[in-house]
């Protein structure tokens, strides 16, 4: 299938930048948002990204240009009806979710695929809502979308072996490696990897090494491009302790029962890169110092 | 022979109708009857301009989704009633298709078949830029125009003449046993139809001639054409290596992409785009990657133009005098391309300093071959240079007839 125009639910982070993907792959897109002036500030946004981009050459003016004009943001659902596929990166919340998936099943056309970007609810639990659980699949882009070369693929109970093939054709298409992956809470990367940012953040909260020297290590001595607390500072630390206690409470299992650490620091509001400080102070998206005073053994 | 010449890139195609036969090579009268090209492929806003010889160029705008489309836009306004250029598409007896990598597989024109569009696509590792892009074109004429032979020529294959020790990169062997590591070259069939033009001008046979040849566009080369044949050239395994050009550094110590990539935090994806889109003349100026733009601005007094002028100048006079030393000596040095044909000022700045290889410029031939041929240097200078605007489209009309025709190959795959 040549796709010619991609519709996108959600012009937060992950939405951008699909449609990013996307639209630099050749690719029109829709990006719906709530409001006209969310639309623009969505707009803007991409816009602000694209220049960052520029700014560590990647992307020319002219590819920028070329690039904008791909993508038009709107808050009207019914603009989605004429888009090949629609992707839904709204929050990760199921209740959302499955009230986006009613909304498009009753606004698309009956053969249109959906997909839904989760990291770790339930495929079939979000398609149930959409009135085609056959045409609705799973695919967890990584982050960052544009540099990250894989996405998992989740089929729920009833996706279809047409609707899979569909999205393996849009991986294809956007340059993504797939990896399959059955229903279950976590899928593959995120179950594997949230032990391992708990165990980082206990480490600091025992006091065995300070924040810096635990990512340190990690990162030198196995070759990882950033340590398990830098990457949950830009990930953003409410978001991880949401994907603990979802695998907490879907698994029951106490290695994924959250750092008392990580849990304080939300409270307190430090959410990572994007409100200035987490496990690392921040300013303008880059770590600028050594680890937060409190957080010192 | 009408011969349809294709050039297809990521978004874009471009196109010549040329009539050809062996009588008219020989008389070295054959020519297009239109030339065009479609931009932006793959929106509702694609441009298709197209000029008919001797009548008006005209544009139209629309939806143009994919490479098909466009070739067969292109039937349609060929065999217009009002516009084309021949009575019926069915005129056309040949496709000539402009392929970039060759790689190791194929050291001259050949017709497609499954098995070679198989080669090309092995290639495609080596050109991830330009052979898929090169092959869909092929699939796309292929459906439209069935019955006809369809041949490909190739950027690098004119460079197959290389010695090893020209061809080879300083790194350990196996690389190019396991990964074809080596210098293919580029603009091979530019520096081809050059050279070979430049006999009838120089007025002594190619046997006995030694040419450095200089293809300076956006992208830019140098060749060292001895008796005929590639002996070496200046772009590498890809398109970066050489000259500075509009928008490609061009020759660099690959430790700095390393020490950039770490100083800069750049993903291999941004520091390639770095190196391929915003250095060369725009990355040096910060102004543009046009010369004519540059030229102006210098005259203006800008600094960092003037120096990207310089920058572009002196490595083109360094490789002229590496290849004369390459080959033991030079006859004459040809200049094409864009800026090679239309600049007489870079010629000029870039030609200063090889009096002693015992060139003299004449500054008014110089300032009149403006995108004409015709000769640069001063009567009796015993180094030449010349003016010579390439012709890509010629020779792979020329090339696919041949291959139709299984004519003779011409000698040392000169013309």
């Amino acid at each position: 299938m040549e796709f010619q125009k991609l519709g996108i639910v959600g012009g937060g982070f992950m939405g951008k930048s699909i449609a990013q993907k996307v639209a630099a792959s050749g690719i029109d897109v829709v990006v719906l948002e709530v409001s006209k002036p969310q639309a623009e500030r969505a707009r803007e946004e991409l816009a602000a990204s694209l220049d960052a981009e520029m700014a560590k050459w990647g992307i020319t003016a002219a590819e920028k240009q070329a690039l904008l004009a791909r993508v038009c943001f709107t808050d009207r659902i019914a603009d989605l009806a004429a888009t090949d596929m629609i992707i839904e990166t709204v929050t990760e919340d199921l209740a959302t979710k499955q009230d986006v998936m009613r909304r498009l099943g009753a606004t698309c056309p009956p053969d249109r695929v959906f997909i839904t970007n989760t990291s770790t609810l339930s495929i079939t639990e979000i398609a149930s809502a959409s009135g085609r659980a056959d045409r609705v699949v799973g695919m967890h882009f990584m982050h960052s979308v544009t540099q990250s070369p894989i996405v998992e693929l989740v089929r729920g109970a009833e996706t279809s072996d047409a609707t899979t093939a569909t999205a393996l054709e849009l991986a294809r298409t956007l340059g993504k490696t797939v990896i399959r992956v059955f229903e279950s809470p976590g899928y593959v990367v995120t179950r594997a990897m949230i032990p391992f940012l708990n165990e980082a953040m206990y480490l600091v909260l025992e006091g065995v090494a300070t924040a810096e020297d635990v990512d340190l290590g990690i990162r030198l001595g196995y070759e990882f491009k950033m340590g398990p607390l830098e990457y949950s500072d830009r990930v953003g630390l409410d978001k991880v302790l949401g994907w603990m206690e979802h695998l907490w409470r879907e698994l029951g299992d106490f290695k994924y029962r959250p750092c008392p650490l990580l849990r304080k620091l939300v409270r307190a509001g430090h959410l990572g890169r994007k409100s200035g400080r987490g496990f690392f102070v921040w300013v303008d998206g880059e770590r600028v110092s050594t680890t937060p005073a409190e957080s010192r053994p | 022979m009408m011969v349809l010449v294709l050039n297809c890139g990521s978004s874009s195609v471009k196109y010549q109708v040329i009539e050809t036969s062996l009588a008219l090579i020989e008389r070295d009268a054959d020519h297009a009857l239109a030339k065009g090209n479609i931009e932006r492929i793959g929106t509702s806003s694609a441009l298709h301009t197209y000029s008919p010889a001797g009548r008006e160029t005209l544009s139209e705008g629309g939806e143009i989704l994919e490479h098909r489309q466009a070739i067969a836009d292109i039937l349609r306004l060929i065999a217009d009633p009002e516009r084309g250029v021949l009575k019926n598409a069915s005129e056309i007896a040949a496709v000539g298709h402009r392929v970039v990598h060759a790689g190791e597989r194929f050291d001259r024109s050949v017709l497609l078949n499954p098995e070679v569009e198989r080669g090309i696509q092995a290639c495609s590792e080596l050109a991830p830029l330009h052979n898929p892009h090169n092959l869909r074109g092929i699939e796309a004429a292929r459906r439209l125009l069935p019955g006809v032979p369809h041949a490909a020529v190739f950027d690098t294959a004119y460079h197959h003449t290389m010695p090893p020790h020209a061809y080879l990169y300083g790194l350990p062997y196996v690389l190019y046993q396991r990964h074809g590591i080596r210098r293919y070259g580029f603009h091979g069939t530019s520096h081809r139809y050059v050279g070979w033009r430049s006999a009838a001008l120089l007025g002594r046979p190619r046997e006995h001639t030694r040419l450095v040849t200089c293809h300076l566009g956006n992208g830019a080369s140098v060749c060292a054409i001895d008796r005929g044949r590639s002996v070496d050239t200046s772009m590498g395994f890809t398109p970066l290596e050489g000259l500075l050009m509009g928008t490609r550094c061009g020759d660099l110590d690959p430790a700095v992409v390393f020490h950039v990539m770490h100083k800069e935090d750049l993903t291999e994806q941004q520091v390639t785009a770095l190196l391929n889109k915003h250095s060369g003349l725009a990355g040096v100026s910060g102004l543009s990657n046009d010369m004519r733009e540059l030229l102006a601005e210098e005259a203006k007094g800008h600094e960092r133009a003037h120096l990207a002028i310089e920058m572009f100048c002196y490595r083109l006079r360094k490789y002229i005098a590496a290849y004369a030393g390459a080959m033991g000596g030079v006859d004459a040095v040809i200049f094409t391309g864009g800026i090679g044909e239309n600049s007489p000022p870079i010629r000029e700045r870039s030609l200063r300093g090889l009096e002693f290889m015992g060139l003299e410029l004449d500054p008014e031939r110089n300032r009149a071959a403006v995108g004409r041929a015709g000769e640069i240097s001063a009567e009796g200078s015993a180094l030449r240079a010349l003016v010579i605007p390439t012709n890509e489209e010629l020779l792979i009309a020329r090339d696919t007839l041949r291959l139709v025709e299984h004519a003779a190959e011409p000698a040392a795959g000169v013309h």
